[in-house]
């Protein structure tokens, strides 16, 4: 009996102390000091922070398009009402809890965070390079749209504040890091940062750099301009660019697989089945009709102020597009009036009425109508193979814009003749179909701009950089100097003391 | 050869080896009966004990005994959990007991953390719910048992649907985003409250969760005890903030073996329904709109068409048996639960064995062993919480135009004049399927040794694993954006294993006459693992008639996926003690202490740690009330103590890189060192008391509840990592009150007649302090609604305060809503969390016949009605259908009126409902054969009370965001059912 105790108890005493050290066994993800996070994984996860920020239709791209002439979000009775967020961007009245600009701001950010981390982890010289040019692009953005970008140079303490880059001296850091990095990166390919994208990224921000020094009255250095213009002759004298035979090539879903169609790539976000891909596919659903094929969103459409810029024989407006409109009668470009099956058949909206846009677009919609409100606009032929996901790639940089900046650099140094030249190379070309200019001002190559990256995400940065950001037009009154940023979301605010809030969002 | 004897021969060879009845040589017997005071009926499982011996027994099924004690015992004690104990003479060979119930009284015994106590003694706020006071009817998860039964406890079944999660909250909500369920805890095995049922994987949004719950067979279970306070509840240390319910399970009753039976058929059909117009009030609303098209030219009910008049049924099957060596329950269960929605269902096979031993000639060594076995069938219809634009089942039902045909083909599953977008309801249910095996099994093994005959040691070891697969897919014909010309299928698969070892030392001493000592240490030790894979396919060729997941490989390579997972060891290792003492059985005063470490805790803290103090006076028992003839029974109960909550997920305190595919890898987490459980700090005041000849007893408890550190996934300072949140400790506290009442009545006491009544109300206060910044929740689906929530955390408000624009009615020019300040400013609203929830319960028994009522219910509080704003709204007219209750005003609402957010649709949430309702009749013994049999009718959720527009009242769908959830939104649940079934209940 006595030895029985003296064994419970022992048991239990050495049991009770045999204690677990409690350490974290994370198991299917691993701890950021093990040597197995490699520089290459963190830049491949680098590369794939951008997707969502930039392709989806509710960040960047919203940010670039609806609050502009060439898109709005029209509330459609039941559908698109969404608390506003649709026409708060395009009346230029958002503030700073808006929730879809404070989800770009923090995701344009963690590419930043993202691009960073490939540094810490010994990289070789063109992995830095690379993860350095997606970080530049980041910085670019939120400079872009709102002057202030946190920055993290030192990852090893997350509890410390960044530092914030502010208007010039943010443009001058990405300046200096492409200058820096020009020499580590690949001449390509297109869905990877390389030589071009660096150097087009390099144009942008040479050409913005009086926006970011002062937004409501910007000024031009012509030390800048010509850089500007050096920067693009290395780019067309590669001779690695050329015009595609449709102008819808560059957005088709075999935009970078097929060969005959990626001349004018220069930086797109891959979209591979099975590999890498995001929402491609939301930039038709947003626009689509629901009872288009496919079955869309029946969202945003343009104005038909933007609709007028074209001339009606523009390819860019209106064009078939092989695989597209054969399947589906959808057209290409922007989208106006009855559409139709692959048949001929008319369409009809859900209520049984004819499936015709109308050119009149309503903030608010109240009428009958409502269903078939707005010009449409397909930039993306769709992806009927891999609709889910899709494979076109997204184009952040592409020929034509590297043109149209070199033009609008000699236009702003005073070389108007060279300017013409260039835009008229654009216009003529065949994938474009319209006649030269015969003189160029800068009114006229903004609307130059506006017809060849319509819906591209691209329309908010030129209107400023051409002082016209302010203007009232449809469906929009004249905007205060504010409105030139976007207020620092409020999330970002209240963690972030180094942050102040734009003026007059206060 | 008996039923008995074949299943004593064929499910018992061992256990009826081991227990053969041993010869005892001792001198008289005594045989005799025990019935319930109360109606008569024999009461199983008394213990039956010799005083001054340890010779013992206990009753069979049927409240007989027999016992065989030596000559000089002359005093039997009878006890029994739910009754007073009795001293009864033997005064011949046969002694028939009739037991008083002490439901309130405090002679009862109630199960406490790691051990039982005497009521009388009890220094925290417990409420415990016997078997025989547990809501009548089917049900698929024990917490339905209790619901409206404990004061300060609200249970929300979320959905309607069979086998669907229970929202549950002791004393209110106190956490933000560190989960608000109570520890459950098992027979000693606490849970770890996940459930291993696999998401959905297919593209129709995310399922409603099922109840982790469901394992369990509420016809095994004995008791539920909910542990409210700190006194209770902080033994369960840094998982006991949100309380504790402790399940007992049935145990085995000395004797020969005893077959239980019991079986119920049941028919359901639909309880309410949100009205949307008929195929001619659509029609005549067309007219009155100037719309020419819509009219198809019949009429149609597609809600109807999707619903069923379903049938349960349910049996159970329990042997018990044993000896003084050992003793023995072998329970089998199983549960056909048709829903009300066609092709959904809940099926559950269980068996279950309870035993313990007793082992050495001195008996000091026992053995307990329990095994639980479940397997559970779901089979679901495609109803999610966030079923996008084109709804889910419910949804396309509602929204379905009531002038159209539902005839639809594989070829054409809507008529394309109906639009693309609107989905046949009929053609949705036939393109899905979706079918979810859970299997569980709980075991356990205690050991335990009388080192002296003070001093007790434990040792429990428990495995909880659960295996869960789910097969869903949705046909490639059906008009379903993503599907269409697709379809998708996917097989999921999740396993977790929860292990636990428990010792405890416990010493029971009566230091002098005055002093008892009632002490006890312990050591525990929890491991969780959970890990999944899962594969998923897309662009099918279909085959009618054979299941996607039947051929999944058979996509194009591309259109595979598939993914595996491992979730972060959870560990959790803990000291605790605990030590009661009694004053001259007037004065009780309990100490409890756990220290509790966990690997998901930050290095910086890894250890916390939980104390409490309480006291209990009896004051009954003092000089000045001894003799009151009013007063029987008076306590006094006081408490403190600090709890935690830890339910985050391991790994937040690390900077954590996540391995993506080839060789992606992304920083995931921000890293939070400091990281640690969340602190309720509580204070309890309660008196129990018992007047008029004990015809009235109760309970009033006033309590504070203080969450300070709040576990809180808080935005990180960007740039930072994805997840663009860390987990962090946050200032500011959450303040809950309230004050409780439970009260009971024995209004007729007779022979033949007796009636009781009970009620118990709640009034809770909640509010969020001192709260930095604000988050959003409550998200809405559907058109127009894309990122936008309805409620959210403010300081200063409660928890979940509805934050909307102002609806100010219809503008009589335009028929467009009006909104303050034209809805660019959003106002505060009431708060989902009720400010009194209420339980009610009679029984009245006449001779054989009785009747139980059971009500419950919720006031003060409001819900939003989701399902009015986003799937029927007026601008559906024309092509889809629309809510009754938009038409009829006095100003005519524009079609092209924008669905938005607003106080419009926000509903007061206040109901009572009448849960349960059974006549029985005691049939008593029959032909020899059948013993104690019963016959009963159950009426279930027979009617609600509410001015609720929705489905039910009673409602919860998860619309959290980020982790933050939501409370009181309903979005088109599964609707509930009304159940009606006739059981019978008898013993061999």
């Amino acid at each position: 009996m006595k030895l029985v105790k003296i064994i419970v108890v022992f048991i239990f005493g050495t049991l009770l102390f045999a204690c677990t050290k409690l350490d974290e066994k994370l198991r299917a993800s691993l701890e950021v000091a093990s040597s197995s996070v490699t520089a290459a994984g963190l830049l491949q996860s680098a590369y794939e922070s951008m997707n969502v920020p930039f392709i989806d239709q509710s960040r960047f791209w919203a940010a670039q398009v609806h609050t502009t002439d060439e898109g709005i979000g029209p509330t459609r009775g039941p559908d698109w009402d969404d608390n506003g967020v649709w026409r708060v961007l395009h009346a230029h009245t958002w503030n700073a809890d808006h929730g879809f600009l404070r989800d770009t701001y923090r995701e344009l950010l963690q590419v930043q965070f993202a691009a960073t981390s490939v540094l810490d982890k010994s990289p070789t010289p063109q992995q830095a390079a690379e993860a350095r040019f997606i970080r530049a692009l980041s910085i670019f953005a939120v400079l872009d749209g709102w002057n202030q970008v946190p920055y993290r140079a030192d990852l090893t303490d997350l509890t410390k504040l960044p530092e914030t880059l502010k208007g010039t001296a943010a443009a001058d850091f990405i300046i200096s890091e492409l200058n820096a990095i020009l020499t580590n990166l690949p001449d390509g390919p297109s869905i990877k940062a390389n030589k071009d994208a660096a150097r087009v990224l390099l144009m942008k921000t040479l050409l913005n750099k009086g926006v970011y020094a002062n937004r409501q009255s910007p000024t031009f250095a012509a030390a800048d301009m010509a850089q500007v213009v050096t920067l693009a002759d290395q780019i067309i004298n590669s001779g690695k660019y050329s015009f595609t035979a449709n102008f819808f090539d560059t957005f088709a879903p075999d935009n970078y697989s097929n060969a005959s169609k990626d001349n004018e790539l220069i930086f797109a976000l891959e979209a591979t089945n099975g590999v890498r891909g995001c929402c491609n596919l939301n930039h038709w659903y947003c626009t689509l009709h629901y009872n288009q094929k496919p079955s869309g969103w029946n969202g945003f459409t343009t104005l038909s102020d933007f609709y007028d810029k074209y001339e009606a024989t523009d390819k860019r407006r209106d064009d078939a597009y092989p695989g597209v409109t054969n399947v589906s009668g959808l057209r290409v470009g922007l989208l106006v009036g009855q559409q139709f099956d692959q048949n001929g058949v008319a369409l009809k909206d859900r209520k049984g009425n004819n499936l015709s846009f109308t050119r009149a677009v309503k903030l608010k919609e109240t009428g009958n109508d409502l269903e078939i409100t707005g010009i449409r606009v397909i930039k993306y032929p769709p992806d009927y193979a891999k609709e889910f996901p899709s494979e076109n790639e997204y184009v952040i940089f592409r020929y034509a814009d590297v043109l149209l900046m070199k033009a609008e650099a000699l236009l702003r140094s005073g070389n108007a003749a060279g300017a013409l030249a260039i835009v008229n190379t654009v216009r003529t070309h065949p994938s474009r179909g319209v006649a030269a200019l015969t003189s160029l001002s800068l009114d006229q190559l903004l609307d130059e701009r506006g017809r060849e990256f319509a819906w591209e995400g691209w329309r908010r940065n030129d209107l400023i950089r051409f002082g016209k950001f302010l203007n009232a037009w449809q469906e929009k009154a004249a905007s205060g100097p504010e409105r030139l940023l976007f207020a620092i979301p409020n999330e970002q605010l209240s963690v972030n003391p180094n942050l102040e809030q734009n003026p007059g969002y206060n | 050869m008996t039923l008995k004897r074949l299943f004593a021969v064929m499910a018992l060879p061992v256990l009826v080896l081991f227990f053969s009845q041993a010869a005892y040589a001792q001198d008289k017997t005594v045989t005799g009966k025990v019935t319930d005071s109360k109606d008569g009926s024999g009461v199983p499982g008394v213990s039956v004990t010799a005083k001054g011996s340890r010779t013992g027994t206990q009753t069979g099924a049927d409240g007989s005994f027999r016992i065989t004690v030596a000559s000089s015992v002359n005093t039997l004690v009878f006890s029994a959990i739910g009754f007073t104990t009795q001293e009864v003479s033997i005064t011949g060979s046969e002694v028939n007991v009739s037991l008083v119930a002490a439901t309130s009284g405090l002679s009862e015994v109630v199960v406490v953390g790691y051990g039982t106590a005497r009521k009388k003694d009890l220094t925290g706020s417990v409420a415990s719910v016997k078997a025989k006071d547990f809501n009548q009817g089917v049900f698929t998860a024990p917490d339905q048992l209790i619901q409206g039964k404990v004061a300060g406890v609200q249970i929300i079944s979320n959905t309607g649907a069979p086998g669907g999660a229970s929202t549950i909250r002791i004393r209110g909500i106190s956490s933000i985003r560190s989960g608000n369920q109570p520890l459950f805890v098992v027979d000693g095995v606490p849970l770890s409250g996940g459930s291993a049922a696999p998401g959905l994987g297919t593209s129709i949004g995310d399922a409603p969760g099922d109840n982790p719950l469901n394992f369990i067979n509420p016809n095994d279970i004995a008791s539920i005890d909910v542990q409210k306070d700190a006194s209770a509840t902080a033994i369960y240390g840094s998982r006991g903030a949100n309380g504790v319910i402790i399940i007992t399970t049935k145990r085995g009753q000395t004797g020969a073996p005893k077959v239980e039976f019991s079986t119920s058929v049941g028919v359901n059909n639909l309880l309410r329904r949100l009205d949307v117009l008929t195929g001619d009030e659509y029609r005549k609303a067309l007219q009155d709109y100037s719309q020419t098209g819509g009219n198809f030219g019949t009429s149609v009910d597609a809600l109807d068409a999707v619903l069923r008049t379903s049938y349960n049924q349910n049996y159970n099957m329990a042997i018990t048996g044993g000896n003084d060596n050992g003793r023995y329950r072998i329970s089998t269960g199983y549960l056909n639960q048709e829903g009300i929605v066609k092709e959904s269902g809940f099926k559950k096979y269980s068996a279950s064995l309870t035993s313990s031993f007793k082992f050495l000639e001195s008996k000091r060594l026992g053995v307990d062993f329990n095994v639980l076995t479940t397997h559970t069938a779901t089979e679901s219809a495609p109803i999610s919480n966030n079923a996008g634009f084109q709804g889910s089942l419910i949804g396309a039902a509602l929204q379905y135009n009531p002038t159209a045909s539902l005839n639809w083909t594989t070829a054409q599953p809507i008529n394309p004049a109906l639009g693309a977008t609107t989905i046949n309801p009929l053609a949705l249910l036939a393109a899905y399927d979706d079918i979810g095996n859970l299997t569980t099994v709980l075991a356990s093994i205690a050991p335990s040794f009388k080192i002296t005959n003070d001093l007790t040691y434990r040792m429990l070891y428990s495995v909880n694993y659960k295996r869960g697969e789910r097969r869903a897919e949705i046909r490639n014909w059906i008009n379903y954006q993503g599907v269409e010309g697709r379809g998708v299928a996917a097989i999921s698969n999740n396993r977790s294993v929860d292990q636990q070892v428990t010792h405890t030392l416990n010493y029971i001493k009566a230091i002098s006459s005055s002093f008892r000592l009632d002490a006890l240490v312990g050591y525990e030790y929890l491991k969780y693992d959970f890990k999944g894979s899962g594969v998923r396919g897309t662009r099918f060729v279909d085959y009618p008639g054979i299941k996607y997941t039947d051929y999944l490989q058979n996509v194009p390579a591309a259109d595979r996926e598939i993914f595996s997972f491992a979730d972060p060891l959870a560990e959790l290792q803990s000291y605790f003690a605990r030590a009661t003492v009694n004053f001259r059985d007037k004065i009780n005063f309990t100490v409890t202490v756990r220290r509790d470490g966990s690997s998901k805790f930050g290095v910086n803290n890894r250890y916390g740690t939980f104390p409490s103090a309480a006291a209990s006076w009896n004051i009954n028992d003092e000089e000045f009330l001894k003799n009151s003839r009013f007063i029987n029974t008076l306590k006094l109960r006081v408490s403190w103590g600090r709890t935690g909550n830890q339910e985050f997920p391991t790994g937040a305190s690390k900077r954590v890189v996540s391995i993506g595919q080839g060789v992606n890898q992304s920083t995931v987490n921000y890293p939070n060192p400091d990281v640690k459980w969340e602190t309720n700090t509580l204070t309890n005041a309660g008196l129990d008391f018992a007047i008029l000849d004990s015809r009235i007893t109760g309970s009033l408890d006033y309590y504070t509840r203080k969450t300070t550190d709040a576990l809180f996934q808080r935005n990180v300072t960007a740039p930072g990592p994805s997840d663009g949140r860390y987990w962090t400790n946050l200032p500011g506290s959450i303040n809950n009150s309230g004050f409780e009442i439970a009260l009971n009545g024995a209004i007729i006491r007779g022979r033949d007649l007796n009636w009781n009544m009970g009620v118990n109300l709640s009034f809770q206060k909640n509010e969020l302090k001192d709260f930095v910044g604000t988050y959003e929740t409550g998200t809405l689906n559907g058109q127009g609604s894309s990122g936008a929530t309805v409620q959210r955390l403010a300081s200063g408000y409660p928890l979940n305060v509805y934050y909307l624009r102002k609806f100010e009615g219809l503008d009589k020019a335009t028929g467009q809503s009006i909104y303050t300040d034209d809805g660019n400013t959003l106002f505060y609203f009431g708060s989902p969390n009720p400010k009194t929830v209420v339980g009610f319960t009679t029984d009245l028994t006449y001779k054989k016949w009785s009747l139980v009522v059971n009500m419950n219910g919720a006031y003060g509080h409001y819900l939003y009605n989701e399902t009015n704003m986003n799937v029927v709204p007026i601008g559906n007219l024309g092509t889809r259908n629309i809510s009754k209750s938009l038409l009829g005003g006095g100003v005519k609402e524009a079609l092209s009126n924008p669905i938005a957010p607003s106080s419009r649709f926000l509903e007061k949430g206040d109901y009572i409902k009448l849960a349960n309702a059974t006549i029985s009749y005691r049939l008593g013994d029959v032909a020899k054969t059948f013993k104690g049999a019963v016959v009963s009718l159950t009426g279930q959720n027979l009617f609600v009370l509410t001015d609720f527009t929705g489905f039910d009242p009673e409602v919860n769908v998860d619309k959290n965001v980020n982790g933050v959830p939501s409370l009181g939104i309903e979005y088109i649940p599964y609707p509930r059912a009304r159940t009606i079934q006739l059981s019978l209940t008898f013993s061999l």
